[in-house]
């Protein structure tokens, strides 16, 4: 198996034909694979925050619907076909228990934030790992479009 | 001057911000001390701003397992405080106080969790005490939380928190020595933008309103 890119976090990478992106450690956060399964390009995404409200904020990758929508701009120009473009996701837990607060609802407030982009945006979710109290290591090979959830103390998980 | 950011934080204001991270960590070093019944001294605490993928690369990188105990404050500082334990720190508290250690994450039944959650509110409720007592300001923490998992998750919890404000994190805190051995946990200091201009006005560090 070839090198692993790592997709940081608020951060997006594509890769076409083969190759496998890895984003390590998602607790609230969320990973999103987009794929265009005949061309084989696929994109994975490690958002933080539910909606980027605030202008004038250059990290787009930072929040699920500025990410979303100008990752699938990006992979449209490499020639992507919208139609064809599907996603899974994996994260969005909840890591504390805390009484109360906004604190740990925002994995939930992620979760619904990417679901409603998506649909939005017509794009089929078509498989999922999200919530919970576990954190997760995302993997995406772009060769066959599996993804794979690695967590703390279960087994892994094709998605 | 109000900062909008954790980068434009001036050389004064950072040195007075590693000075409470010292007496913080002091504070709680000794609290630890005389848990354990040992002696613990402190490596010089450091204020780091850091962008969100150095946060999260600490020792073993961010899959590595550690225990998390997560403390949130209100009152006149918002924010959250987070004790980031590593193995040899849990072990070095569970040997001490319940004569056994544990040879992994998987070993931590009630008990040891109870004694890491312990630990970890008295060190950052002595930390807060102090930091309370010298700025004279009202703080009120909440239950502490507990969680084993993967580090670079645990770290983001702040981060989320208030990632809509900036995008870099400020977290004051340092290491402990004992035996004369480093052991690796982090006593981590997250306020929010708000409260640390309030707390540098406080502490009369911040030129005016």
């Amino acid at each position: 198996m070839e090198s692993k890119i790592t997709v940081g976090i608020a951060d997006m990478k594509m890769a076409k034909g083969s190759g496998m992106l890895i984003t390590y450690a998602l607790g609230s956060c969320i990973g999103i694979c987009l794929y265009d399964k005949q061309i084989k390009l696929g994109a994975l995404i490690h958002i933080m925050l539910p909606v980027n409200g605030e202008a004038g904020r250059k990290n787009t990758m930072k929040y699920a619907n500025t990410g979303i929508r100008e990752t699938l701009h990006q992979m449209v120009a490499k020639g992507a076909s919208k139609s064809r473009i599907t996603a899974k996701i994996a994260g969005g837990a909840k890591m504390f228990e805390t009484g109360g607060g906004s604190l740990g609802n925002i994995g939930q407030r992620n979760i619904e934030s990417v679901k409603m982009t998506l649909k939005a945006e017509g794009i089929q979710l078509l498989k999922e790992d999200v919530g919970g109290s576990t954190a997760r290591t995302l993997l995406f090979d772009v060769g066959t479009g599996l993804g794979c959830v690695r967590s703390y103390g279960k087994p892994e998980l094709i998605i | 001057m109000t900062i909008k950011n954790y980068d434009e934080l001036s050389s004064l204001e950072l040195d007075t911000l590693k000075e409470i991270g010292s007496i913080g960590t002091g504070n709680a070093a000794n609290s630890l001390s005389s848990l354990i019944g040992k002696t613990v001294r402190i490596q010089q605490p450091e204020v780091r701003i850091m962008g969100y993928n150095e946060a999260i690369e600490w020792i073993g990188g961010p899959e590595e397992i550690t225990a998390g105990v997560l403390v949130k404050m209100s009152g006149q500082i918002s924010g959250i405080m987070l004790s980031v334990q590593q193995l040899n720190f849990v072990n070095l508290v569970l040997e001490s106080m319940l004569g056994r250690g544990v040879e992994n994450y998987f070993g931590l039944h009630e008990m040891e969790s109870s004694a890491l959650v312990e630990v970890g509110n008295i060190m950052i409720s002595t930390f807060i005490n102090a930091l309370s007592s010298l700025a004279s300001i009202d703080i009120e923490l909440t239950v502490p939380a507990f969680t084993v998992d993967m580090q670079g998750a645990i770290m983001t919890v702040p981060m989320a928190e208030y990632g809509g404000q900036s995008d870099y994190i400020m977290t004051i805190g340092g290491n402990f020595i004992c035996n004369g051995k480093e052991i690796p946990c982090r006593l981590l200091l997250s306020p929010d933008i708000r409260s640390l201009n309030f707390l540098l006005r406080k502490l009369g560090v911040s030129s005016g309103e």
